[in-house]
Formats: C-alpha cells, structure tokens, sequence
C-alpha cells in the first residue's frame, strides 16, 4: 500500500491526539519498519489496519468511526493537492465515476506496480448512483468515508447505503441517492 | 496534548524521521538507477533498430538490383534470341517461294502455301517478341521523322486490300483537314499501330465498311492528333476491354494467343503511343461495332506557303505540284546514294545532272541552269556545306534554286550547320521516295497543280523476294520496292556490296595509317548507304567507327571490319 495513505492517517492522528500519542501507539503497534514512512515507499496493509486498530484501543473510537473519519481527510487531501481531477467535475457522480478511468490511470503512470481497488459505477437515475468497491483489504469504511466526504465536497446531500460486503470477490455496494 | 507548549521534538520521532529519510532516499536511489537502466535499454534498442532497417535496407536493395538485372538481361536475351532467329527465318521465307515458283503439283503448293502462312504468322510473333523485349529492355527509339499521316493511311489500307481475304471489303479513310501535311513523329510506329488497328478490324468483322478516321486539335506541343479506326464487327463485352491493351507478362497464354491470332499488336500499340506521350482505347458495343482510337501529341511542320494554300482548299490534293522538267543538280559521292536518287528522280520525270562531290557540283553550278540543288553533306574534295558557302558567296541570293542538304548525319547536329548556309530543309538519308519528292516539290514552290496523283500502293512481290530481302530491314525493303523492281534492287545490292567491301578495306588502311579523319568519313560514307538499304547492323558498326576514329583499338576495330565483312560476304551469297 503506498506509503502515502500511511503519512496522511498519521497526520490526521496527529491533529486528533497529538504527536506523544500517536509516537506511543506506534511505538506499541508491531510494526515491520517501526512506524518511519514516507510517501515514496510501499508498506503492508496490515500495518495499517494495526495502526486504526491502536489507536482505536487509544480513544474508545470504533474501527469504523476512525476508517470513515479518515476516508473523509483523504478526500480532503486529494482535493487539495490534485485539484486537476476536481476542477472539470461539476458533481460528485461525474467525480466518483472518474476514479477508474481517469485518477487511477494517471496513478499507474506513477506507480505501474501500485495494487489499487475497483470502482464500478452504474447510474440507476439522474439522482441515484450505484458504486461497487472491490479490494483484497478491508478497507470499505475508509471507501464509505472517500464518498460522504466527495459528496460534501461539491456542496451535495446524499443518502449513502452502504451494503454488506461479499466475500466471494471482497465486494462492497454502495447506493448513493442525492436528496 | 503536553507538546503544544514545548516545540522540540523527541528523540524517538526524530529518529523515525531519520529512517523514514534513509529509506527514502534510497528508494530515489534506486528509482534513479532504473530509470538510468531502462533508459541505456532504451538506446540500445533504437541502435539496433537503426542497424536492423539499414541492414533490412540494403538487402531490400540488393534484392531489387538484382532482380531488376534479372530482368534486364532477360529482356536482351529475348531480344537477341528474337533477331536471331528472324534472320534463318527469313531464309525458310525464301526458300519456300522459291520452292513454291518452280512447283506445278497443286497439292504441294497447298502445302507450300500452309507452310508460307505459318512461317508468316511466325515471323509476326518474333516481331512482336522482340518490339516488346525492346521497350522492357528499354533499348526501343522512337524517331523523330516528318510523317504525312495521309500517305501513311492510304498505304496501310493499300497493303490490307492486299490480303486475299479482304478483297471484298470496303476500307476507307476519312482524314480531316485539320490534320497538317506534315508532322514530327515515328512514322513507322504510327504506321504499325493504324496497321494492328485495320487488321482486327478486318478479323473482327465480316462485313460492312472499315474507315479509318483522321483529324487534329490545338495542343500545346503543336497539335493533338487524333485516328479512329471503325468496324461494324462482333465489338466487345465491356468486362473485356481492360484485358484488351494489357501487357505481354499479363497475358498467361501470350505466345498461344498470339499464334492464334489475337496478338501482343495492341499491348504494343499502347505502349509505342504512351511511349510517344499519347492515350489509346477503344469504344465497342457489343454486336454494333468497335472504334479503336489513339491521341498523340505532334509538333507541326512548317508547310510552305503555297502548299498551305493548297491544303485549305483542297487537303486531298496538296502533292499535286508538278516536277516534271525541272532540272535538278544532285550532288552525291557515294555510287549507291547515286543510284537510287538518280531513280527517284527519274521516276519524277525530272532532268537529273550528277555532280560527284562538291568540287564537281561547284564547276557544274550557274544561275538559272538548275531549278534545284540536292547536296549530300559528306564529300571527298569539297563537301557540301562548304560547297553552299562558296555558291552563296559567288551569287546573290536572288538568282539562286532553293538547295536541299541530304545527310546520313544525326539531325539535331547538322541543322544548325544547314542554317548558317541559309538552307533551312535538311532531309535525313535514307529518304523514302514520298517524303523526298514532298520536299522538292514544296522547295520548288510550283503552283500549277496537276491531277491529283494518287498514292502509289507498295507493291510486294512477295512470290519473288531473292533471299537477301530478308536480310535488309522491312521497311526500307517496302521502300526500295516502290522504285525498283526485284532484278534492279537485287542489283544494287550487289553494287552496294562491292562497294562496301572496297570502303571496308580502305577502313582498315586507314586504321593502319592513323588516318582517323580520312577513316571517319569512309565509315559515314558506308553508314549512309547501308541505312538507305536497310542493313543496320551494318549502319550501326559503320557509324560506331565513324564516332570513335581515334579511340577504337586495334582488336575492336579487327573484329568489327570482320563482322562487316562476314555480312557483306554472306550478302553476296544470298544475291546469286
């Protein structure tokens, strides 16, 4: 997984508990290169799912709080530092529809060993998206964080339903109604 | 948060800060030498690539060299075979007429006559044959001579009335008055392609007319000539008109078919008329009839005036200028030269005087004693450029004939010479009997017109043809006969004979002495007479010697004298 998402998460707990605690947490969690990332390299996954767990235990806060929390600073993030990808979208389906075929093409240009998760989005109506998330990592809340956040980022609300995910082939359905 | 008030940073976050710069460094590190590496790949592939086209290059080109050598050599073998074998054909020609004139038995005729045909139709093919490995070999010239297309027609529709076959069918020629008396073009390959066109015609219909039309339109070249040649035959399915003009290596069975009588005649007519810069087709309609047709670009002939006059009034008629009792100076050294001028013009009922060479001519020249002067161009003594001069020298303009230069010299060489003595026709030797009476005439500007004389059809006594008929080129044979009969042209063989073996050996004296000049002028001398009677081979050796006096060596000059000798020898055989 890139090093990237890694730095942001520690970033995002850094503002949230401060740097004491989140050295303690990585100190504690068993981490294969001790917790020193950095946004060139490529970490596993478990060392994520490890560090939201930590820091889980820290503040009483469910996995899923802290996934959805960081899915949002993600969206955040990306706004921030790729505005090429946003600026010729004028709401979020046109936004979540590009993930396959524009962002993750150009992150392939980047990284062409990059393992990234599938996006497939089919518009039910003008109003309602069907989005499924397909990934080997449990990462659907940190996908259902990325929407809302998306959602929000073009001054839209949404009624996001996010279904259970099919271990068959890791899948996760989301309907996205705009209300 | 304990940090906020303090703003150094611990030593365990500096730490893993620390790790997380080594690692990222050296991942750069390593990026940096795969991009190094991918790149040297890079490279290294576009070298080989170069090396891979450049190599691919030059084994394309190689390839292509040598096929187009394969097919060059291909082509002169064909050639080479072609004229090879038209000479011994030629001989079987022979001998079957002579076999056919001494012959009473009716049934054996028959099988002499078979025999005549096939041979014929053979030496049509190897004609083809060798016309079509020419232009592949790209040996095939086209000349640059003035052609009357309406003398030409009327000869061609003559020589077909002469198939017994055709006795009965009406072939006529409807040449238009836009069509200029003269113009530059081949007139043998005119001749040829108007030839094919009247033969299918007459193979591809059974009755009704054939009429070969004629007419010009303004170009920038000069004129855009245009013939048809009409039929009310079988025509043609449109789906086989593209296959009609294709080419030899196109047609799969070309020898079968041409033996059968389609022929290679249009693929070759094509070829001469695209050679010449022109279009041919054909209209047909199936059951109607079909009208082969070419285009050809031609320059036009400066007519004088009083035959441009006559034309417009009456185009048919315009060689209706009398010659009869003009008195004509011929200036002329070589004795076969002589003779056969001196039949023409008798054969024009003019008064002919013989001068020998230029000194001659100049002892014999007065104002008011001749109507015209024909003067050959190389001549012992005084030649005939010079001999002008001194004449244009002596007397003004105003009391002078019109003079004619006759000359076996390339054209383009020696009109600039005829200008600069105030002669503006230079006629190339041989010249055939028409086209030499055209120019006196229009020269002497006479304006009384007599009954239209009508073009002599050639007459081909095919049944009498001695052996060395076959030897000389067609054409000229056609020519000679239109003057001489059989005896009389077989007689000047004989002459042309002696007298070429005595220039051969004064050739090789001369090579002896250095002599270039001397040896240069003996070869033109016999490079003219041996064109007018049509043996080329002859004419080319001769004119080879004539071009390179001072540079041939003594081996090529030895084998090319013996070549001409070993010509001259067997002439001499087939005269008896």
């Amino acid at each position: 997984m890139k090093g990237t998402v890694f730095v942001e998460l520690l970033k995002m707990a850094e503002g949230a508990f401060g740097e004491d605690v989140v050295d303690d947490v990585l100190d504690k969690a068993d981490l294969e290169n001790g917790g020193a990332f950095t946004t060139v390299g490529n970490y596993p996954c478990s060392d994520l799912v490890k560090i939201v767990e930590a820091f889980s235990d820290h503040s009483g806060l469910s996995a899923e709080v802290l996934q959805r929390k960081f899915g949002a600073w993600m969206m955040d993030h990306f706004g921030e530092n790729y505005p090429d990808f946003f600026k010729d979208k004028s709401n979020s389906f046109a936004m979540l529809e590009a993930v396959d075929g524009e962002i993750h093409v150009e992150v392939r240009k980047l990284y062409p060993d990059a393992e990234l998760p599938k996006f497939v989005t089919e518009r039910k109506s003008d109003t309602h998206l069907e989005m499924t998330y397909s990934s080997p990592r449990p990462l659907a809340a940190f996908c259902h964080g990325l929407i809302e956040a998306c959602v929000e980022r073009f001054d839209e609300t949404a009624e996001i339903d996010r279904g259970p995910t099919r271990p068959a082939d890791n899948s996760t359905t989301f309907q996205i109604k705009i209300e | 948060m304990s940090s906020e008030t303090d703003d150094r940073v611990s030593r365990r976050r500096y730490e893993r800060e620390q790790r997380a710069r080594e690692e990222a460094e050296a991942l750069l590190e390593q990026k940096s030498r795969e991009l190094f590496l991918a790149n040297k790949q890079l490279s290294e592939y576009s070298t080989t690539l170069e090396g891979a086209v450049l190599d691919r290059t030059a084994k394309l080109r190689s390839a292509l060299e040598k096929a187009e050598a394969a097919s060059t050599m291909r082509s002169r073998f064909v050639a080479t075979m072609s004229h090879e074998i038209r000479t011994p054909l030629g001989g079987l020609l022979g001998m079957i007429d002579l076999l056919a004139t001494d012959e009473t038995d009716a049934s054996k005729l028959e099988l002499l006559k078979y025999a005549k045909t096939s041979g014929e139709a053979l030496n049509r093919i190897v004609n083809d044959v060798l016309d079509f490995s020419k232009m592949d070999a790209g040996v095939f010239v086209f000349e640059e001579e003035s052609v009357d297309l309406r003398a030409l027609v009327e000869s061609v529709i003559a020589l077909a009335r002469t198939n017994r076959k055709c006795e009965d069918r009406s072939i006529f020629a409807k040449v238009d008055s836009t069509v200029p008396k003269l113009f530059f073009g081949d007139a043998t390959r005119i001749r040829q392609i108007i030839s094919n066109f009247v033969s299918n015609a007459l193979r591809y219909s059974v009755e009704g007319p054939i009429i070969v039309r004629a007419k010009a339109t303004p170009d920038p070249k000069g004129v855009l000539l245009r013939v048809e040649v009409e039929d009310f035959g079988i025509g043609i399915e449109p789906d086989q008109i593209g296959n009609l003009f294709k080419d030899f290596s196109q047609i799969s069975t070309s020898l079968t078919a041409a033996a059968q009588g389609t022929g290679l005649g249009l693929a070759i007519s094509k070829r001469i008329v695209e050679g010449c810069g022109g279009q041919i087709g054909v209209d047909s309609t199936p059951a109607v009839g079909s009208t082969f047709w070419f285009e050809l670009p031609v320059e036009v002939l400066a007519a004088p005036q009083a035959l441009e006059l006559d034309a417009q009034t009456d185009a048919q008629d315009s060689s209706g200028v009398s010659l009869v009792g003009k008195r004509v100076l011929l200036a002329e050294d070589n004795v076969i030269n002589q003779k056969l001028l001196l039949t023409y013009l008798k054969r024009m009922e003019v008064d002919a005087d013989l001068a020998e060479n230029g000194r001659v001519a100049l002892e014999k020249f007065e104002p008011g004693k001749y109507d015209l002067v024909l003067m050959d161009v190389a001549m012992p003594e005084i030649d005939g450029l010079d001999a002008i001069r001194q004449i244009r020298t002596k007397w003004t303009e105003d009391v002078l004939p019109p003079i004619l230069i006759l000359t076996a010299h390339v054209m383009d060489a020696i009109q600039d010479e005829a200008a600069s003595v105030g002669v503006e026709t230079v006629l190339s030797k041989p010249i055939p009997y028409d086209e030499l009476k055209l120019a006196m005439q229009s020269a002497v500007g006479a304006m009384k017109n007599d009954v239209p004389v009508p073009p002599e059809p050639p007459v081909i006594p095919k049944n009498e043809s001695p052996d060395v008929f076959a030897l000389m080129s067609a054409d000229a044979v056609q020519q000679l006969l239109e003057t001489f009969s059989p005896e009389d042209l077989t007689d000047l063989v004989k002459r042309y004979v002696i007298d070429a073996q005595s220039i051969v050996a004064d050739m090789r004296v001369l090579y002896e002495n250095n002599s270039h000049k001397q040896l240069s002028a003996q070869a033109h001398s016999l490079k003219g007479s041996s064109l007018l009677l049509g043996f080329s081979r002859i004419a080319e050796l001769a004119g080879e010697v004539e071009m390179r006096a001072e540079h041939i060596d003594a081996t090529m000059m030895a084998d090319m004298t013996d070549e001409i000798s070993n010509i001259l020898v067997n002439l001499m055989g087939k005269c008896d």
